[in-house]
């Protein structure tokens, strides 16, 4: 049993025993750990809460036997246990042996990409990672990269500047100089399950679904998390003491992506980063989603099944895996049951899953020939923003262009992601055309009554909420604004 | 020529030092402030004496534990740096906290406990103006005869706007560690704008005397306005702690108690009426701004003279009157804010010339070029300062053609034509802005400049550097004066003891004001060593003197103009000085001459100078989200001389942006008690980067040296942000496409996608109703 956590920083292992240093805990944040050494005052806490990646780093993890992938991850939301086995890469680390610059560091001066500064270090550990990840990158994926780290002072455009003046060696640099040198070092780490007792909080990090369920019978009171993306923000913001954590992002069996002629099954501890690719081609809608999803530095440890388990009404993934007809895949490590998306959410924050059941996997089907679906997101701005409300809508009309199917999935409109039931009844045999769309809108108004809150009134919602099936009816039917 | 930041490689590289990385030793102690929850209460009773139990707590102070004045207001003393009876908002300050862990400060915290009596607050505008909750007796400016003037209009408008509140969102906020030296002593690091001030402010509150108070600044992490009096309230806290506990002490406080604590852009409402002829020329305009205060004075006066300075923007007005009220609610008091008040008037403006033009069917366009001052006439405003040297006509002119203004008008109009849900909307908008504290005495500064005997030297000013690269330009402009490469020169960190007696770094005058006081300095050593070497040279070539006056210092050396052979590298002469007995060390002070203003008239001459700057925004609208997406932006703005090309486009640039979310996404939301709803980036958001328009042209514009600035430059900081209302006036735009432009949207400021939505929705409606009615549309 690892008792204690070992990851490699500045080229060194570095060992933190919870048990002996009374300075540091399980849930102190790799941001507080950094900012706690006198030679790592470099990366800024902005927010505390994954907003403005002022407290970007990245982290390697091996790869496969002989490489290294790097991720940028917003270290405030990060528990320290949680990058064992890692290299942690921070800003102080990009000049090489000679003192020179890394190129984003230089094309970031070149450029007059930073002002006052403070978001900086931030901004470029987020282009360092694009760097070691994509050769001359589009727009998009510069802005995909960035939309994690605000700066007040630039307005951005000399920072995209700097990206694409700088991402275009194959990501060469002197960390791929050491790279054997570091997979061997962080080979060296002891891997396995991991449980840390502090007296005060214990932290469990199983490796196996069957050791996770356990746990959490022995310890109802755990908080189970994965990537801790919004269980950090109850330390960060609320100084909870967290009694209890059971981390499960070590269960490899949860960590699996199988892809069948009929479905694809992700395994709740897959992030959403990693999700991308797999589901790019069958699931369009849910891929336009994901992109929508937080930030870069929050998709790359943010999990499909967290973003379930935590039952938010305005989750960013339920309404458009709720259209695609996705099932969660629930185990109590002996028997396990698949519950349909839309029966899984039973209130605010609550699932249909019993105490001792761990979510296993999302399978989605693939559409049949012929069914549309469209995901849509409504939210003050562009990128990581909650939604104020958002739509998963699928369709499937008959020979004759009636409707045969249709799901109308909301979220942000009710206590839990919910489906606008009696338009969806009113619509099935009915053509699918202007004016029935049209007749079916204000039929919205009986499935939904939301509140009024910092993200906009309900007046707002159920305008959107209406306007979102006319939007679905020009997306699905082609008609371009042109031709109305 | 452009360069980068001074401290770009040390930004990049995360060297550059911000108050929260000072290495400090465990004594430090942790502050921390305990403020209040109610927006208006009395005070009944509160006991302190659980939480100084608490283990590690070293104090918990209350208003009683201030040995000097409990007062922290920067111009009129109506803000206590501790609450005594009454609490007047949420995030008022009421006890204080040193312990040597952040978990015993939230432990002391938890045990504190106070009696309160909750009082009926007043958090609206509406409840302001309904009690006549004034701050100070209404303002007022009038040129001509407005109402004369309005009944023989040809046209009349009236209307109301609403511009919202804004946070400053700098990345670091506010923070402070005050270090206790021997006796009274205290050295503190501030993230303050006005150094000076905060000295001051200590040593009132601690009644120890300001030679005992060293205040340092090395940099900001942002700042924008909000640290120009309110960095001062965090710094007190700390200095207050450390001199009670004598240990060092730090605040900093976390996000959310950052934006529930600090004041904000003042919110305005704001009504006009608008005379107007055939043509689209404005004969008068009548406006009553309201603004918010806030519970406490602030900088809010001198905010809404701003405004009423700016209720013109760049149109004549031939009569005018501005009425400027301003109102005390229990919200935390609100503060500068880059623009400091001139955006709130210019929306107003802005809003009656986009009206005017919907009115006559035309585009804006052509009423805001005809409307621009005059070059020769027309060119008085209302406060009667004449506009010189004005940039409007050479900046539309240009602007409309590398924009392409006129074809992308027709593609626009095209593009509407042919799509129902997706509305697209340009706006040409322009900026005039004033440049000089218009409290006339503040437009001063002073330095120390320092040469050693290896030839570098040492530049010390009253300027603080926030990242608008101000240490960058005065280490160009005293390695320019000197003659000597940029490397040569340092700029110190802002520090008191150095440099007394200074005015905030504010009012975008950064620049002209340190920038000459260094230069004063740099002449004044300039004299001294020239008069010794012109004796050095004389000394070698007996018979033929060197005279002082022809020494120049150019290219790393001084040489004698009248005889190119007397050289001598800077490095070796300043090696001689202190043999020859020359002080490398001199002040230098300045003031802007030529500024008076009559604050009680409402008339005089209060701007050194005028920045001009325009923009053209294209925007396309989702008519059935409310979302919208900036297509394109293109920017000319006059810098003058542009010190640093790359710093000064950054200025504008994230300015601009900056306006672009004051405009649009960042919504501030207070509950019916006064707490902020919008107190995180969760919900109060600010432009990320895909926020920010797909193709962004910015340029300076060029041959344009101001006689009135440092080497001819120009100042920058604030006049872009308010460029931000080309794009909001070019989603007014697309909104107005929806009724074909036959119906005017209802707007405000910002125009959230609800906004925006609830507008298209409102047309909408109309063009139903009138349909219905048989009317055409």
């Amino acid at each position: 049993m690892i008792t204690k956590v070992t990851f490699l920083l500045d080229d060194v292992l570095e060992t933190v025993d919870f048990a002996a240093d009374p300075s540091v805990s399980p849930t102190t944040t790799v941001l507080n750990y950094l900012r706690g050494l006198p030679n790592h005052k470099g990366i800024k806490e902005g927010c505390a809460e994954g907003d403005c990646g002022a407290c970007t780093v990245v982290l390697g993890e091996l790869d496969g036997d002989s490489s290294i992938r790097y991720k940028s991850v917003d270290s405030c939301l990060l528990f320290l246990p949680m990058i064992h086995g890692k290299q942690l890469i921070t800003v102080e680390n990009l000049q090489n042996g000679e003192g020179m610059l890394h190129p984003v560091q230089q094309a970031m001066v070149d450029a007059g990409g930073s002002q006052c500064g403070f978001c900086t270090p931030g901004f470029v550990m987020s282009l360092f990672s694009l760097y070691k990840e994509k050769n001359v990158p589009s727009r998009a994926e510069i802005d995909g990269a960035l939309t994690g780290n605000l700066c007040r002072c630039t307005g951005y455009r000399p920072i995209v500047e700097a990206a694409a003046h700088s991402c275009m060696h194959d990501g060469l640099d002197q960390f791929t100089e050491r790279k054997i040198h570091t997979v061997n070092l962080l080979k060296s780490i002891p891997r396995g399950p991991m449980a840390i007792e502090t007296g005060k909080q214990s932290f469990f990090r199983p490796s196996t679904i069957r050791e996770a369920v356990s746990l959490k019978r022995l310890h109802p009171d755990a908080v189970v998390v994965c990537g801790a993306t919004d269980v950090a923000l109850r330390v960060t913001k609320r100084h909870e003491l967290i009694g209890k954590i059971i981390d499960i992002s070590g269960v490899e069996e949860l960590r699996t992506i199988t892809d069948r002629p009929e479905s694809l099954t992700i395994g709740s501890a897959v992030t959403i980063s990693e999700a991308i690719i797999p589901i790019e081609t069958s699931f369009p809608a849910l891929r336009e989603m994901l992109s929508l999803f937080a930030s870069k530095q929050i998709r790359n440890v943010a999990t499909f099944g967290g973003n379930l388990g935590t039952a938010s009404p305005i989750g960013d993934t339920p309404p458009v895996l709720i259209a695609y007809g996705a099932r969660v895949v629930v185990t109590d490590g002996g028997r396990e049951r698949e519950v349909p998306l839309d029966e899984f959410f039973v209130g605010y924050r609550k699932t249909a899953m019993a105490k001792d059941e761990l979510i296993k996997a999302i399978v989605i089907p693939k559409l049949r020939n012929g069914s549309l679906v469209r995901g849509y997101k409504v939210s003050k701005r562009k990128d990581l923003d909650i939604a104020t409300l958002s739509g998963g809508f699928r369709l499937d009309l008959d020979s004759r262009g009636k409707v045969a199917g249709l799901v109308l999935a909301y979220g942000g409109m009710a206590e839990k992601t919910k489906r606008a039931v009696s338009v969806e009844k009113f619509m099935i045999g009915k053509p699918w055309d202007r004016r029935t769309v049209e007749q079916a809108m204000p039929l919205v108004d009986n499935d939904f009554h939301p509140i009024s809150d910092t993200r906009g009134s309900a007046e707002f919602r159920m305008i959107a909420a209406r306007n979102l099936l006319l939007k679905f009816w020009v997306d699905t039917t082609g008609k371009d604004d042109a031709q109305l | 020529m452009s360069f980068s930041h001074e401290s770009a490689s040390k930004h990049v590289t995360g060297e550059a030092v911000y108050i929260d990385d000072i290495l400090v030793n465990d004594q430090l102690l942790v502050g921390r402030v305990v403020y209040s929850p109610h927006a208006h209460a009395r005070i009944l009773s509160f006991d302190l004496s659980e939480a100084q139990k608490v283990p590690g707590v070293h104090a918990v102070l209350c208003h009683k534990d201030i040995p000097g004045a409990n007062q922290m207001g920067p111009v009129v003393k109506d803000e206590p740096c501790l609450a005594a009876d009454e609490v007047i908002c949420v995030g008022q300050a009421i006890f204080l906290i040193a312990a040597e862990t952040e978990e015993q400060c939230l432990e002391a915290e938890r045990r504190i406990k106070v009696e309160y009596r909750p009082l009926d607050p007043i958090l609206t505008l509406e409840k302001a103006i309904e009690h006549q909750s004034l701050l100070i007796p209404p303002r007022t400016m009038l040129r001509g005869e407005p109402d004369k003037a309005l009944s023989e209009s040809e046209h009349l408008l009236k209307g109301e706007l609403r511009t919202g509140a804004a946070e400053h969102w700098y990345l670091e906020t506010q923070v402070c560690l005050a270090v206790p030296g021997e006796g009274n002593e205290l050295t503190v690091y501030a993230s303050s704008q006005h150094p000076s001030e905060t000295q001051a402010l200590i040593a009132e509150l601690l009644g120890i005397r300001r030679n005992e108070v060293v205040v340092e600044v090395r940099r900001m992490g942002g700042a924008f306005g909000g640290k120009e009096t309110q960095g001062n309230h965090t710094a007190c806290w700390s200095a207050l702690l450390a001199g009670v506990t004598r240990r060092p002490v730090k605040i900093r406080l976390c996000r959310d108690d950052d934006q529930k604590i600090t004041g904000k852009r003042h919110r305005f409402l704001s009504r006009y009426e608008a005379g107007f002829d055939n043509d689209g020329m404005l004969r008068a305009l009548k406006v009553e701004l309201n603004s918010d205060g806030g519970c406490a004075t602030d900088l809010s006066i001198a905010i809404l003279e701003r405004a009423m300075l700016h209720v013109d923007n760049a149109y004549y007005v031939p009569h005018c009157s501005v009425v400027g009220n301003l109102w005390r609610t229990n919200l935390p008091s609100n503060t500068a804010f880059r623009g400091f008040g001139g955006p709130q008037g210019i929306a107003v403006m802005e809003t009656v010339v986009d009206r005017i033009a919907r009115v006559l069917k035309k585009d804006p366009s052509e009423i805001r070029q005809k409307n621009f001052y005059g070059i020769d006439s027309r060119n008085v405003t209302h406060y009667g300062q004449t506009v010189e040297h004005n940039r409007l006509f050479l900046l539309y002119d240009q602007l409309m053609a590398s924009s392409e203004y006129a074809r992308r008008r027709k593609e626009t109009d095209t593009f509407n034509n042919s799509h129902e849900f997706l509305k697209r909307g340009m706006a040409i908008t322009p900026v005039k802005f004033g440049i000089s504290f218009t409290t006339s005495f503040l437009n001063q500064a002073g330095a120390l400049v320092n040469v050693y005997g290896d030839g570098t030297i040492l530049v010390n000013h009253g300027g603080t550097e926030m990242g608008q690269g101000l240490h960058t330009k005065i280490q160009r402009i005293a390695a320019a004066e000197f003659g000597v490469s940029v490397e040569r020169v340092k700029v110190n960190a802002t520090n008191t003891s150095k440099v007394p007696n200074t005015a905030a770094t504010a009012a975008s005058a950064g620049t002209d004001l340190n920038g000459m006081a260094v230069k004063n300095a740099i002449d004044t050593l300039k004299g001294r060593i020239a008069e010794s070497m012109a004796l050095y040279f004389s000394e070698q070539h007996k018979g033929d003197p060197s005279r002082p006056d022809t020494l120049v210092f150019e290219d790393d050396s001084i040489r004698d103009s009248k005889h190119p052979d007397r050289t001598i590298s800077f490095v070796e002469a300043m090696g001689m000085m202190f043999t020859r007995q020359v002080s490398l060390s001199a002040t230098g002070y300045y003031k802007t001459p030529g500024i008076q203003w009559d604050k009680a008239r409402g008339w005089g001459h209060p701007f050194n100078y005028y920045a001009f700057g325009m923009c053209v925004s294209e925007v396309e609208v989702d008519v059935l989200t409310g979302g919208h997406t900036l297509l394109r932006t293109d920017i000319l703005h006059d810098v003058g001389d542009s010190l640093n090309p790359l710093i000064d486009i950054g200025q504008v640039e994230g300015g601009y942006i900056q306006g672009v979310g004051w405009c649009t996404t960042e919504e501030i939301k207070w509950d019916e008690k006064g707490n902020l709803l919008t107190h995180s980036p969760d919900t109060y958001k600010i432009p990320s980067v895909q926020d920010i328009p797909k193709d962004f042209r910015v340029s300076l514009l060029k041959d344009v040296p101001n006689p009135n600035a440092i080497r001819k430059s120009k100042a920058v900081a604030e006049p872009p942000l308010m460029l931000g209302f080309s794009a909001w006036l070019a989603i007014k735009d697309a909104v107005s496409a929806v009724g074909n432009h036959d119906l005017e949207p209802d707007f405000s400021l910002p125009a959230t996608n609800e906004v925006i939505l609830l507008a298209v929705e409102r047309i909408k409606d109309e063009v139903k109703a009138r349909r219905g009615a048989g009317v055409e549309v």
